[in-house]
């Protein structure tokens, strides 16, 4: 019987990464056979594979290698499980939206590839590889939906080269300390003592991903390639490009860096904190509602940066938890924006009336709203009560207070949204599409339900982190 | 015995799905009846209690997080119990006879039944994360209520309401989870941080009573945090305003209770926060004077009274408790009966000044006695439920301070000369009778009745509650 599941287990692994491998070949003979609607079945069938496998393989709680490449134990499945969700969201916004689908489609293999080689990263190398290609394939699909977007999608590009190069430079400078990139703890010469050369390689390390995560100083490009790019992608790069990065962060600081864990400690309670205050004040002003929830999703980045703060198994945890709950919570409410901006509503003020146009999207749109301020029963609030506790836990009162400060702030320009959608009647209808329409109803099913009964997705996220902690 | 509250929830939950799906023209009676089954169960927990002699009710139901043995548990006594009668009558009233203008009724339906939902679940939670999701959930609700059915200038009224009382709920999140984490065997429980507390240090207790207190001052209304309040009660629908009056205000009142038993070093200050409770009477009293709105001067009296309730809460002792949540409970019933006449005199004349307004008891009888009986009440008048608060009250706060401490009870009776003043004006005088144009719903007559039937009910058969209040 042993053997059996052991079987199952390692076949399930290789299916896994078959499967990933006939996503992006999937991309790319649909440029041959030029079928969008056959494409969008076979690819949305693989991510189903992959999700499926990846539950099924995240149930074991055991870990194995595959391809020297890849690892799957409970923290690699936890995130291919998400992002594979995530992907067939994104996926079926954007057959219907994008306007050179097959392309995007062909980038788009390229691009989960890079974020399930991160998921499942083995070695720093496959971390690298896994950077460039998110970077290049989501600055080619912006580029690709027409000329007024190259603006966004050079900015992205430039931006992105500069922080694959400092991630680059920084796997370089690990090499004195650690055995050939693998993600395994550096050697315990690795300290402080030993030269500044390991803590240089840290900081360039948190720079580039901070880049690609969207903290505090590094995301002034976030609100411009964010308004700037189209809604599918916009979606994309805030629910799944943002999360990869800190999974990134996740494996490099937490296992190989974790030597010196009170040096990043330090340094993201600091980041955390500027960049929820940069997100959430400078959101208050903005009318343009893409910007404004660009600047919403730095400052929720901020709030997942408090549980890297504290360096804990139940930071992580947390960190993992919230990281689920708003990759849902933005796909969802970019969808919505999507959609108007397709009708050209963009502004809040165009937003009066949502209510009388579409009373369906309008009250996903306060849920998923709510949700981020971290108003109960709603995933959300469970997301940021599990933060705030970890980083109580450590003893950062004064960081807490912030956070929840922070937590305060963002209720003003959340609420003028949610007033602006509900005044004015007597507008005409407005019929979302279906894809419009799923996403949302799944968006909006995972906020209620993960919020009533969030046990699960507790369970989850910590077999994860502490899967991370062993893998030790 | 039965599974009470769980079957109070279940029914709102049916009863918020059904006013949801059902169309307009029924939605109404759905909230009425879902209500009404709620109120009859809440009569039922009475009955159930008065044979066994006390009220004890706890309930267990799935979990909620685990890892924090935090599940939907919900538990009784006597002083949350007194306060969930009120609301659900309250809610039933509101519901039936609070929109005779009929204007939106299937928003109003839902967001009440939503609304009772968070106060039941709120005054019979058993924990501290129950508590803050029944609070929020509330907030939210009532946000809306504020915003899709209020008057003209509900933007600005709504915003500061929620900006208010989400800046209470996050003093609320952090301070629980301070409790959490200093409670040596940290828990959520109420009455395992209440057995436990003594043991965390006395400089977090402080932290965490300032918190608490903060949250539940700006809620309650008093003094330096009372600000949404007129603005809110201004721009309301008489529904909302009977609801944020009625049961909104009571949750920082049940909340002060709390505090004093969760965080008992927070005994130290409560000398300071009686003195803060006497100016806010006094400061409201005052500011009432210089109101010529119904319905705004009826909310600066919920100021003063409830300033008056936080005094008899920091008394501390059990003739302040029993009496401060004996005055809740007719406070809830008697600014539930003024706003509903005063909304009925703005749709019926309308226009709320009371020096536009003449003979009201002539045009409108029903109101006019209405609004006059609301005023005793409001003020504790003898045979009134208000009466027995008072007194309770004022008996704690005259064996816990001096004898000085009983001076607020000046501010009572200014408020009340001047509701005197405004009603003699607008209600009384029998000079150029403001003629109305609409007669008084029968629904809503059923509603002033069964108000001023709890009033007097609670007012002269006082022991049937007070009874389990242990001495």
């Amino acid at each position: 019987m042993v053997l059996y599941s052991q079987i199952y287990f390692l076949t399930m692994g290789y299916v896994m990464v078959a499967a990933v491998a006939a996503l992006l070949a999937a991309g790319v003979l649909s440029l041959l056979h030029k079928n969008k609607r056959l494409h969008l079945i076979i690819s949305s069938a693989i991510l189903l594979v992959i999700l499926v496998s990846s539950l099924t393989l995240s149930a074991y709680n055991q870990s194995f290698i595959v391809l020297n490449l890849f690892i799957v134990y409970p923290f690699s499945m936890f995130f291919t499980a998400l992002f594979s969700m995530a992907l067939l969201l994104v996926n079926m916004l954007a057959s219907e939206y994008s306007t050179d689908y097959l392309s995007f489609s062909m980038l788009l293999g390229f691009s989960a590839l890079g974020i399930f080689a991160i998921a499942m990263a083995n070695s720093l190398i496959t971390i690298l590889l896994g950077l460039e290609l998110i970077t290049v394939p989501t600055a080619l699909m912006i580029m690709l939906s027409g000329k007024k977007f190259i603006e966004a999608a050079m900015k992205l590009f430039v931006l992105g080269a500069v922080a694959v190069a400092a991630f680059a430079f920084a796997v370089s400078l690990t090499l004195p300390y650690g055995p050939q990139f693998a993600l395994t703890p550096l050697s315990s010469n690795a300290s402080v003592s030993s030269g500044y050369l390991i803590v240089l390689a840290l900081l360039l390390f948190i720079a580039a991903l901070s880049f690609d995560a969207s903290l505090f100083p590094f995301n002034l490009w976030v609100p411009d390639v964010y308004t700037g790019a189209p809604g599918y992608v916009t979606a994309m790069m805030a629910g799944i490009n943002k999360k990869v990065a800190f999974v990134a962060l996740f494996e490099i600081l937490i296992v190989v860096m974790y030597s010196l864990s009170g040096y990043f400690s330090s340094a993201f309670q600091v980041i955390a904190v500027l960049t929820m205050f940069f997100g959430n004040l400078v959101a208050m002003v903005q009318v343009n509602i893409k910007r404004l929830f660009a600047y919403s999703s730095i400052a929720q980045a901020g709030f997942i940066a408090l549980g890297i703060a504290t360096a804990t198994q139940y930071g992580i945890e947390a960190s993992i938890f919230q990281i689920a709950a708003h990759t849902f919570m933005i796909i969802g409410t970019f969808a919505i924006v999507l959609w108007l901006e397709s009708k050209n509503i963009k502004t809040i003020q165009d937003y009066n009336g949502l209510n009388y146009r579409n009373s369906f999207a309008a009250f996903a749109l306060t849920i998923f709203m709510l949700s981020m301020i971290g108003v109960p029963p709603l995933v959300g609030f469970v997301g940021k009560f599990l933060l705030f506790t970890s980083i109580i836990q450590v003893g950062f009162i004064l960081l807490t207070a912030l956070a929840v400060i922070n937590s305060f702030i963002s209720v003003y320009y959340y609420a003028k949204v949610i007033m602006s959608m509900y005044s004015k009647r007597d507008k005409e209808r407005m019929d979302a599409t279906w894809s419009i329409n799923t996403t949302i109803a799944i968006c909006l099913g995972f906020v209620i339900v993960m919020g009533l009964f969030p046990q699960s997705l507790m369970s989850a996220s910590a077999l994860a982190s502490g899967s991370l902690l062993l893998i030790r | 015995m039965l599974p009470f509250i769980g079957m109070m929830l279940l029914t709102l939950i049916i009863g918020t799905i059904a006013a949801a799906v059902v169309d307009e023209g029924r939605s109404r009676r759905m909230a009425a009846l879902f209500t009404g089954l709620t109120m009859i169960i809440a009569f039922g927990i009475l009955v159930y209690s008065l044979i066994t002699g006390s009220v004890n009710v706890h309930e267990d139901y799935i979990y909620y997080m685990v890892q924090f043995a935090v599940d939907f548990n919900f538990q009784l006594n006597i002083i949350s119990f007194s306060l969930l009668l009120m609301a659900t009558i309250v809610s039933f009233i509101t519901a039936l006879s609070g929109n005779t203008e009929h204007e939106r009724e299937k928003t109003s339906s839902v967001l009440i039944l939503l609304f009772e939902l968070s106060a039941v679940g709120l005054f019979a939670s058993a924990n501290l994360i129950m508590f803050f999701l029944f609070w929020d959930v509330g907030v939210v609700a009532l946000f809306f209520m504020l915003y899709l059915l209020g008057s003209a200038n509900r933007r600005h009224a709504a915003m500061k309401f929620i900006v208010y009382e989400i800046l209470a709920s996050m003093l609320l999140l952090f301070a629980i989870m301070l409790l959490y984490f200093y409670t040596p065997v940290h828990s959520f429980d109420i009455n395992t941080i209440i057995q436990n507390s003594p043991l965390i240090p006395t400089s977090t207790q402080w932290l965490v009573f300032f918190l608490l207190a903060g949250a539940f001052l700006i809620n309650m209304p008093v003094f330096p945090a009372h600000l949404w309040l007129p603005d809110a009660h201004t721009e309301a629908s008489t529904q909302g305003s009977m609801l944020l009056s009625g049961i909104l205000t009571k949750f920082g009142g049940y909340g002060m209770i709390l505090t004093f038993l969760l965080v008992p070093s927070g005994y130290t200050f409560s000398g300071f926060l009686g003195l803060l409770a006497g100016f806010s009477a006094f400061y409201a009293a005052f500011a009432l004077m210089t109101q010529h709105d119904i319905k705004r001067i009826i909310a600066y009296t919920t100021i003063v009274e409830m300033s008056i309730i936080l005094l008899g809460i920091a008394s501390q002792n059990v003739y302040g408790t029993t009496g401060a949540t004996y005055a809740m409970l007719a406070h809830g019933f008697g600014i539930a009966m003024l706003f509903l006449a005063a909304g009925s005199i703005g749709y019926m004349f309308s226009d709320r000044d009371f020096r536009a307004l003449r003979g009201i008891i002539k045009s409108s009888v029903s109101t006019g006695y209405t609004m006059l009986i609301g005023i005793f009440a409001t003020t504790g008048v003898p045979l009134t439920a208000a009466f027995i608060g008072d007194v309770l009250i004022f008996t704690g706060v005259l064996k816990a301070f001096s004898v000085y401490a009983t001076i607020p009870l000046f501010s009572l009776l200014l408020a009340g000369a001047y509701l005197y003043y405004v009603i003699n004006k607008s209600v009384l005088s029998t000079k150029d009778v403001t003629q109305n144009v609409e007669y008084i719903a029968r629904e809503q007559k059923l509603g002033y009745s069964m108000l001023m039937f709890f009033i007097f009910f609670f007012g002269v058969l006082p022991f049937i509650l007070l009874n389990f209040f242990s001495v």
